[in-house]
């Protein structure tokens, strides 16, 4: 028996503790905008926020997460309006949108670590995230302006 | 001939009789158990304190089963043995044992019935506790809940199982008593000594043993492997970049997280967590009393350079390239451990500066890489993934080996692939 | 149009010729209100439809308005990244004069009534352009006319314009009309055909930036992909892959270490009448963790099919020996073929041999369908790309008919052509028979990688002879790979000279250069067909073809000491065949020259660079000589001659696709093809090795990733002319020019994909 916290309402999981937390998220939670793709933590599509850090949960076990926080695509925000989430609408950014969640949850978890990121930050920091349809020109644009939108309110918030 | 064959024979007797004089020790007789009104409140707190800081419930609690009930496997090069039930239930517990009775075998290693208790119990520490400190540990344990729990056999094979031989060995180890202060040194450094020597027994990790499982005090702290890991030097060879000053070891110890030396893992996540209950001053005296040991004094200067150093490192591997280590390191790893600007920050552990990358044996990496590391484990909450539910025993090597490579100015490690499958098989003999 | 032709000569239920009728006999269902038989919107949360306000006008197949006002405008293409529906649907709103707010797109099942479903090569809006003009248009006409009554006035001095109706200083709007009771008139298909498009200048919405209305749900996480389908009961399934991907049999199935996972069900072995998954064992479980587990411990003993020892070298070699013969194949009809005289006759000739390795598809969704019965209905819930071509397999697998077999459509995790191959829907079916519930199967990344239908690997020989003065008197180009539509859809193999053949591994062979007497021969390769299923990759053919003939291209132009661009204009010249027709080709190979121009412009061609760094480039137009979109790109490498590592710095893409739709979008698509087109020049590649790919995960098969990205200069030509595809043209002209550019910086000529470092570093050391 697992117990943690997702997207701030307590959970706890009958599920063996070698399961990946991906499937645990997924099919028992049934918070399905976490992905699976490679299934060896090296696409980024299931990338969720663990301890409000990026963390690719299908090669998290379960038994791992014991008593954490996690943060899903779905928890990012309220109303599906984070600064990246905008950024991501407003340059277009998804193609098929496979990826984007983990894209997303890696980025808030980058602009957390590196709030004005250089291009070598970026290329850093998103290399373990692979998109397939390539959309990583726009994936570029849309991490410098929720940035930039993210330093306006904070900026703001402190004048 | 057959006169000095008797001869032989007679000393042999005589000798075999003095030392069974030697290592006989007499039962101390049971009790009825103490009420828990016998024992004050701030006796217990005390207790509760130096137990966590002793991390007994660690080695006297199994997998799964209730706390201090026993049964804890410890593979040792002689077999494995199976931690006792030190709850006060009287027929598997420490139930029946007085106080010095338990005061006897945290100082010399004997049990209530008068045998001895093999070395895998770090009496050799413990019996620098003092007496008021034992006292408050005995408090603690007589107050927790009996349970009744019988631990598996030891499965020493003879005539290692021998308890009386036990006494052979302390007679060439073992050196009893009380921790003495050391007159030159501070006050915070001798309690730090005395936590760290007596009930913390640090050296029963940290320090290397000889043939017979003892402690070798001439490399005191120079490093050891244990329980599948490598426990660092703790002296002036741990090779860590960045000198472990006193308030690296007091962030370490006290929330296992560092800027400079990464997070704790493996049998480490335990001492964090027991030394946590420690008030702050007595963590600090442990740091007072390593930072020491390791000359920081003399090396902390050296770390603004080292810095600007590991934040060029850090860059290595995460552009653009072609060589398929790299994109390994890139795409795996980069995302949580690459550090840029002026600082390298403790939640992205920088990987040129920890000691896993640089120590001669790549165990703790490969353990690393292949289980991570839980959210109860190092920064607390925080995850590290583990890569080996999907990596190959060559895509750990090829990580180890780069990182080798390209972090740290040593020598490529041997055989990786080899030793990451052994890494591998072990742990999964013991699930 | 080779393709549609060979779709029309051979009869067959997927021909265009049936899917035209269809769509024109819909047209006589106008008036008729109608429930829609949505699938999915992948703008609404879950992807659910909202339901219709009632009461609800369906003036043809394709759309529909209720009482609000709100146009559902069916889609039977696949949401694949391309954000198809935004832009069909904007084509039907633009000629209905619709208000953009108020349109939802919807992608329906696999009700015959919507004729032939597949999406691909980079057909859909070229070929919904004139339907959907039509069926907006006819739908204006009607609500105009059925607005005037309402109102009382004569239908011409009405106009339309943002969902209303409008006479004078009155308006109604289309919602209204549908509220109190508005009738459509019906058109007849001949009255549909003659329908006007309207002028150019009057477009409101294509041509128009507007969000795609499946993007809201792809940052939020609740669209929903074929992996996230669910129905209660439903068991999960793992597979475990035979040894081979045809003729393996199952020996035998012993469970006895599976059964110790926990929520393990059961193995099935699958016994496929279509012979589609031979050997397949299933692992059923409660969960899909379970179900990975339990898969992984299985122990199975097959025989393996024929080809459990092929190598890559092995189908390399098997090439080779066939592009050096000179019978076989199949020549396509390219005008005078007959080369040999010419060769005979040339002052000199240019003979090179060119290859590409095996690459996966790799869509980040795995492979994954759930299906159970429903009312006597076998339902499939899956991403798919060719619903038609997989219905008919699944109908004898099941042993059943078409009728009785539905697909839902869902978002796809990617396409790239690896879902026109609908293969894994079918073990899906036959275990939801055979255990009587519904079952999700998902396969792993390995499984996936394993089971993938891989672009070939291919070889080809091209030659060209020229006279004393350095003139292009013939060319050969002798391809040979595996042919997907062969071994999968072979009554769209196109007629030859000599056979039938399979323009989706020659096509771009049949190139817009004027060369003389030219000889086009495709070559199946059979070691290819029968030990793997080969597949349709994005841009297929092209994607070899054109690394062949662009990378020739420039070494006939440094054989006759010219310069590479002026070569390819001088050739280009709009001649003859190449002189383009109406509507979709219109101005030829000029077209062709004018972004090679462009693209060389804008990339500073001929102007000096620093020292190993080179500019090389190449053109496309596109896959088919009936549909061509035409494209140039400069690839600006850096080569270190040391390690052989080469740097694209930059590429500069100028592309001519007729009317853009969606700017936006169709930037989108070209960033993408582009960068699909560099990540397989330098970054993919595997190889066969005892019957199955070598690599299976990320770990060894390396795609490119953001840190790789030059930087993009991607230029459109305004054009007016009719809007061809765009999701795969700009990926083919890539790998050519980088190797050009490696010449151009190092001299080292590369003629084997991918290029690797180690290959750069022989060919300099060559």
């Amino acid at each position: 028996m697992t117990n943690f916290t997702i997207n701030g309402r307590a959970v706890t999981s009958e599920a063996d503790g070698e399961t990946p937390l991906l499937w645990v998220i997924r099919d028992d939670v049934g918070l399905t905008g976490t992905k699976f793709g490679c299934g060896i933590g090296m696409c980024g599509a299931c990338t969720v926020h663990v301890g409000g850090r990026a963390t690719r949960s299908c090669i998290t076990p379960l038994a791992a997460v014991s008593g954490a926080d996690i943060t899903t695509i779905e928890g990012l925000d309220p109303h599906a309006d984070h600064p990246v989430q905008r950024a991501w609408r407003e340059l277009q950014v998804p193609q098929c949108g496979y990826c984007q969640s983990g894209q997303i949850m890696q980025t808030v978890a980058l602009l957390k670590d590196f709030p004005n990121p250089t291009d070598a930050d970026i290329d850093a920091v998103m290399t373990g995230s692979l998109c397939r349809c390539m959309t990583y020109v726009r994936i570029r644009e849309a991490i410098k302006k929720a940035a930039a939108a993210m330093a306006a309110a904070d900026h703001g918030a402190q004048a | 001939m057959l006169k000095r064959l008797l001869v032989v024979l007679g000393v042999v007797v005589v000798c075999a009789f003095a030392f069974g004089i030697y290592a006989w020790r007499p039962a101390i007789a049971p009790i009825q158990p103490a009420p828990a009104s016998s024992f004050s409140a701030e006796q217990i707190a005390r207790g509760a304190q130096l137990a966590s800081a002793g991390y007994c419930e660690t080695c006297h609690t199994a997998k799964g089963g209730e706390p201090y009930a026993g049964g804890y496997a410890m593979d040792t090069q002689f077999g494995t043995i199976y931690s006792t039930n030190i709850t006060p239930d009287v027929d598997t517990g420490i139930g029946s044992w007085s106080e010095p009775a338990f005061r006897r075998a945290m100082h010399e290693g004997v049990a209530r019935d008068g045998s001895h208790l093999f070395p895998a119990f770090p009496y050799d520490h413990f019996s620098k506790l003092s007496d008021d400190d034992v006292a408050a540990l005995y408090a603690y344990f007589m107050t927790r809940k009996p349970v009744h729990a019988e631990a598996p056999r030891n499965t020493i094979p003879f005539p290692l199982n021998i308890r009386l031989l036990q006494a052979g060995w302390k007679l060439l180890f073992f050196h009893p008593g009380r921790y003495q202060p050391q007159a030159e040194r501070s006050a915070q450094w001798n309690r730090g000594a005395y936590l760290a020597e007596g009930v913390s027994h640090c050296g029963a990790c940290h320090t290397p043993r000889n043939a017979l499982g003892a402690e070798r005090h001439d490399q005191a702290y120079a490093g050891a492997a244990i329980d599948h890991w490598i426990a660092p030097p703790l002296n002036g060879s741990n090779p860590s970049p960045v000198a472990w000053d006193t308030d690296a070891l007091v962030a370490y110890l006290s929330t296992g997280v560092t800027r400079y030396h990464g997070t704790v893992a493996g049998p480490m996540a335990a001492v964090t967590r027991g030394l946590s209950k420690l008030p702050a001053d007595d963590v600090r005296a442990i740091a007072t009393y390593f930072a020491d040991l390791d000359g920081a004094a003399t090396r902390s200067g050296d770390t603004p350079a080292i810095l600007a150093k590991a934040l060029q490192l850090s860059a290595i591997g995460s552009g653009p390239t072609a060589d398929p280590a790299a994109r390994l390191y890139a795409t795996a790893c980069a995302s949580c451990h690459y550090n840029s600007g002026e600082q390298v920050q403790p939640l992205r552990p920088e990987l040129s500066l920890t000691s896993a990358v640089h120590l001669d044996d790549p165990t703790n990496l490969i353990q690393v890489i292949l289980f991570g590391i839980d959210a109860p484990d190092g920064a607390p909450g925080v995850v590290m993934p583990a890569f080996g539910r999907g990596f190959s025993d060559a895509d750990v090597a090829q990580i180890a080996a780069y990182l080798r490579a390209t972090r740290t100015d040593q020598a490529a490690w041997p055989d990786l692939e080899k030793k990451v499958a052994q890494v591998r098989a072990t742990a999964q003999q013991q699930d | 149009m080779s393709r549609v032709r060979a779709l029309a000569e051979a009869g067959h239920p997927l021909s265009r010729r049936r899917f035209l009728v269809t769509m024109a006999g819909s047209a006589l269902a106008f008036g008729f209100p109608r429930l829609a038989d949505a699938a999915m919107n992948p703008a609404m949360p879950g992807n659910t439809p909202m339901p219709a306000t009632a009461p609800e006008l369906s003036p043809d197949l394709w759309f529909s308005i209720d009482a609000d006002g709100v146009i559902r405008v069916n889609i039977i293409r696949a949401e694949m990244g391309q954000h198809v529906g935004t832009a069909l649907a904007r084509i039907l709103a633009d000629e209905l004069e619709a208000d953009w707010s108020q349109v939802r797109i919807i992608h329906v099942d696999t009700d015959p009534k919507w004729g032939l479903m597949v999406t691909g090569g980079s057909w859909s809006v070229w070929q919904t352009f004139p339907v959907f003009s039509r069926a907006g248009a006819a739908g204006r006409i009607a609500l105009i006319e059925a607005g005037a009554k309402l109102m009382g006035v004569a239908p011409a001095h009405c106009t339309a314009r943002s969902g209303h109706v409008i006479a004078g200083g009155r308006s109604l709007s289309y919602g209204e009309i549908v509220r109190r009771g508005g009738a459509l008139r019906s058109f007849s298909a001949d009255e549909l055909d003659k329908l006007p498009i309207k002028p150019v200048a009057e477009r409101r919405l294509i041509g128009q930036p507007a969000d795609a209305l499946d993007i809201a749900r792809k940052v939020d996480g609740t669209g929903l992909y074929g992996i996230d389908a669910k129905v209660p009961g439903m068991v999960y399934a793992r597979p475990r892959l035979p040894p081979t991907r045809n003729g393996s049999k199952v020996v035998s199935v012993d469970d006895s270490a599976a059964r110790k996972v926990k929520g393990y069900i059961r193995s099935l072995v699958i016994d496929d009448p279509s012979q589609t998954v031979p050997g397949w064992v299933l692992a059923i479980a409660q969960s899909y963790p379970a179900a990975m587990r339990a898969a992984d411990l299985l122990k199975i003993e097959w025989q393996a099919g024929e080809a459990a020892d092929l190598s890559e070298q092995q189908l390399q070699e098997h090439a080779r020996g066939l592009v050096d013969r000179s019978d076989g194949g199949v020549r396509l009809d390219v005008g005078s073929d007959e080369t040999a005289s010419a060769f005979d006759a040339a002052a000199s000739t240019l003979d090179q041999v060119y290859t590409t390795a095996t690459v996966l598809h790799f869509q980040l969704e795995p492979l994954n369908a759930l299906a159970f019965e429903k009312d006597g209905v076998m339902e499939v819930h899956t991403g798919n790309q060719w619903q038609s071509l997989v219905l008919p397999t699944l109908a004898k697998a099941l042993g059943r008919p078409e009728s009785a077999i539905v697909m839902r459509t869902y978002l796809l995790g990617g396409g790239f052509g690896r879902r026109l191959n609908g293969d894994y829907a079918v073990p899906a079916v036959l275990a939801a028979k055979a255990l009587g519930k519904p079952v999700k199967l998902v396969l792993t990344r390995e499984d996936d990688a394993r089971f993938d239908s891989v672009r070939s690997p291919s070889v080809q020989r091209v030659r060209m002879a020229f006279d004393a003065k350095g003139e292009v008197q013939a060319m050969e180009h002798h391809a040979c790979a595996g042919w997907p539509t062969k071994v999968m859809a072979s009554p769209l193999l196109a007629k030859g000279l000599d056979g039938r053949y399979d323009p989706f591994a020659i096509s771009g062979a049949d190139h817009w250069y004027d060369v003389g007497r030219q000889l086009v021969r495709a070559i199946p390769n059979e070691l290819a067909n029968t030990g793997f299923r080969p597949g349709w990759l994005r841009s297929v053919g092209p994607g070899w073809t054109n690394w062949a003939l662009e990378s020739f291209m420039d070494e006939a132009a440094l054989h006759l000491k010219q310069d590479p661009v002026a070569f390819r204009l001088k050739l280009l010249d709009g001649k003859g065949r190449n002189a383009g027709s109406a509507p979709n080709a219109v101005g030829g190979a000029l077209r062709q020259a004018e972004v090679v121009r462009r693209a060389a412009q804008r990339a500073g061609w001929g102007s000096p660079l620093p020292k190993d760094t080179g500019l090389g480039i190449a053109t496309s137009f596109g896959q088919e000589r009936d549909m061509p979109t035409w494209g140039a790109c400069v690839a600006r490498v850096h080569v270190d001659r040391k390690s052989g590592a080469v740097t694209v710095e930059k590429l500069t893409v100028v592309v001519d696709a007729g009317t853009i739709v969606d700017p936006d979008g169709a930037l989108a698509q070209t960033q993408g093809a582009v960068l699909w087109g560099l990540s397989m020049a330098l970054h993919e590649g595997t190889a066969f090795a005892n019957g199955l790919v070598r690599d299976v995960n990320l770990d060894t098969y390396t795609p490119l990733r953001i840190a790789d990205v030059p930087v993009l200069d991607i230029h459109f030509v305004d054009s007016q002319q009719v809007p061809v595809g765009l999701g795969e043209p700009g990926t083919t002209i890539v790998a050519p020019a980088i190797g050009n550019a490696i010449f151009a910086a190092v001299g080292a000529r590369l003629r084997d994909l991918p290029i690797t470092s180690a290959s750069v570093r022989n060919a300099l050391s060559a």
